[in-house]
């Protein structure tokens, strides 16, 4: 079923002023620190960082479904490696320095843990991260002499923001291009069926390694990029495996399901930790890991999990009634929101969304 | 008919157990092989083996010329040899047409526009009468519904050799006659279609040859109405007499 001229003409509009809004959007953000205190800058900082490194986080385990628990080794090797490399090299090239480097381990690593399914993933990845840490320490102590090191560049939280608003930016593009193209159809049907995946052709391996590094990538650069903000680096501080977990419960708070879902986990998280930790200072951790607890025993499927159970709960169904509009605009549908995937928040207000503006659905 | 397909002595052993053992067999374009044999006879693994979902012992496995026994199995997609599951295989929680989009891109051998593959995948779909289901997830569709899309899977990849499974089981009987015309007009289209199955009317009806499998060897081959008197046949199915 061809789509009228009419209908056309309108998703193209629709796509020009969602182009405009984020535009605009990315345009106000960019002016932040001109117009906000130094506590609420790096608040922004908090929030971007983590936004890139849950986005990044989806990208390998929101299609493949393999829980990766690496993120703060990649995170830490960028902000090490500038750590270690600042003095030497000029500040872009000790980014582009790191950028190699976690592509480089997540390759080998990608190419060791291929065989490893579920769980044994997870742990894995968990035991790299602290590996990495402990070799590093060890490094420093017995090899360098040193147990910490200082970055002292002229690069200020302002140019930070700046960054990382940019790598935003990037992470959001290629997460949205990788849902309209092959390699993302791949990724899909790789986490439902790895099986199915080979039999259509698909080379497995391959396919996991390569946005395994995709998304090393963007983790390594968001801590060289946060690297000049703490002047006093150590590998303790840089290999916190606390940051991996913080990141998993981010992504299963704020949704897979759609690409932007990941905001609405990073915001609520930060403010909490942040909270707790000035409120809290010595229980921080502890207060945290709870937190953490009951948003995994009690609320095993998120936040979304709960809402849709209340809203069943009051009779109402969530899934609009679809009526069959041709395989293509289905197609379309599915690939810009895979049905599998955890919804989150995002979810909820998607459908409260339709619920209020019943656009395209109100003519099938 | 020059053979497509070729199994040379392929043997495959599960620790002690002799699940295919030094069997041979050949199949042309356009010729369907049904391939029977009482259950645990190693008929899916042989399947299984030249798929490439395993590797196997010893033997060899060519296509068209080319030796494909060390290929992984995507790569054997791509040499144009696919399959069906005797349990139907697919993304639980995708829509039938998703898969199909993949096989598509990934299966067809050239490069098919992102754009286009949609199209082409929904063509698929329609050739195996389950276009309007496009939207459906698995379990939404009836059993024979989604044999279909399956093969629709199947099919855009544009095998020249195609392993149905059971593909005809646990079907109705009006089921069963549409089922055997879609084989029929692979086979008529010159694809090599190799047929496990226990539907005996539709291994009678459709198969220019068969081949009689029992733990892990072949014990007869030759045209269906033949070989399903062979003495041979019946005591691998039914036992012996006096048993």
């Amino acid at each position: 079923m061809a789509a009228s001229a009419e209908d056309r003409r309108r998703r193209r509009t629709r796509t020009a002023a969602a182009i405009g809004a984020l535009v605009a959007l990315v345009a106000v953000l960019a002016t932040v620190p001109l117009l906000t205190s130094d506590y609420q800058l790096s608040f922004m900082v908090n929030v971007m960082s983590y936004l890139v490194l849950t986005i990044a986080w989806a990208l390998f385990s929101g299609t493949t479904r393999l829980v990766s628990l690496a993120t703060s080794a990649f995170f830490g090797i960028g902000m090490y490696t500038v750590a270690m490399s600042i003095k030497i090299l000029p500040l872009y090239a000790s980014f582009a320095l790191a950028i190699v480097v976690g592509a480089a381990v997540a390759l080998v690593v990608g190419v060791l843990t291929l065989r490893l399914s579920g769980m044994f993933f997870v742990i894995f990845s968990f035991g790299l991260s602290e590996m990495i840490r402990e070799l590093m320490v060890w490094w420093e102590i017995n090899q360098t002499h040193t147990m910490g090191r200082y970055v002292y560049v002229p690069f200020d939280t302002t140019m930070i923001y700046e960054h990382l608003l940019g790598l935003a930016v990037v992470v959001f593009l290629v997460g949205w291009l990788l849902r309209r193209s092959r390699l993302g159809i791949a990724l899909l049907v790789i986490g439902e069926d790895e099986t199915v995946a080979r039999q259509v052709g698909i080379n497995v391996p391959f396919t996991k390694v390569a946005i395994f590094i995709v998304s090393a990538m963007f983790m390594t650069l968001t801590g060289a990029l946060m690297a000049p903000r703490f002047s006093f680096i150590n590998p303790n501080f840089a290999f916190n495996p606390l940051v991996s977990f913080v990141v998993v419960i981010m992504a299963l708070l704020g949704g897979l399901q759609k690409l932007w879902a990941p905001v609405l986990g990073v915001i609520p998280l930060i403010i909490l930790s942040e909270r707790l930790q000035t409120q809290f200072p010595f229980w921080y951790s502890v207060l945290l890991g709870l937190v953490f607890m009951v948003i995994v025993y009690f609320l095993p499927r998120g936040v979304t999990g709960l809402l849709e159970d209340i809203w069943k709960a009051l009779g109402r169904p969530l899934a609009l009634p679809r009526g069959f509009t041709g395989p293509l605009l289905d197609a379309w549908a599915w690939l810009s929101r895979p049905i599998f995937l955890p919804r989150g928040l995002a979810g909820i207000i998607e459908e409260r969304w339709l619920k209020i503006m019943p656009r395209a659905n109100e003519k099938r | 008919m020059a053979a497509l397909l070729e199994v040379e002595n392929l043997r495959k052993a599960f620790g002690g157990l002799v699940a295919v053992n030094d069997l041979s067999l050949a199949v042309a374009a356009g010729e369907v092989l049904g391939l029977i044999g009482p259950n645990g006879s190693g008929k899916t693994t042989l399947l299984n083996l030249i798929a490439g979902t395993i590797r196997p012992d010893a033997g060899k496995i060519r296509m068209a010329g080319e030796d494909v026994t060390r290929l992984a199995n995507h790569l054997r997609v791509r040499r144009r040899i696919n399959r069906t599951f005797q349990l139907v295989r697919a993304p639980p929680n995708m829509p039938a047409i998703g898969t199909v989009m993949a096989a598509v891109l990934y299966g067809a051998g050239e490069r098919v526009r992102f754009k286009d593959a949609g199209y082409e995948a929904a063509g698929w779909l329609g050739e195996m009468n389950v276009l309007t289901k496009a939207d459906r997830r698995f379990d939404q569709l009836t059993y024979i519904e989604q044999k279909r899309v399956e093969l629709a899977r199947a099919l855009a990849t544009r095998p020249r050799v195609l392993l149905l499974d059971e593909w005809l089981s646990g079907l109705s009987p009006s089921e069963l006659e549409g089922g055997m015309s879609v084989v029929w007009s692979l086979a008529a289209q010159g694809i090599a279609v190799i047929l496990v199955e226990h539907v005996m009317t539709a291994v009678r009806a459709l198969c220019h040859r068969v081949i009689v499998m029992n733990a892990g060897a072949k014990v007869a081959e030759g045209r269906p109405d033949a070989v399903l008197r062979d003495p041979e046949v019946i005591r691998a199915y039914l036992g012996d007499e006096d048993a």
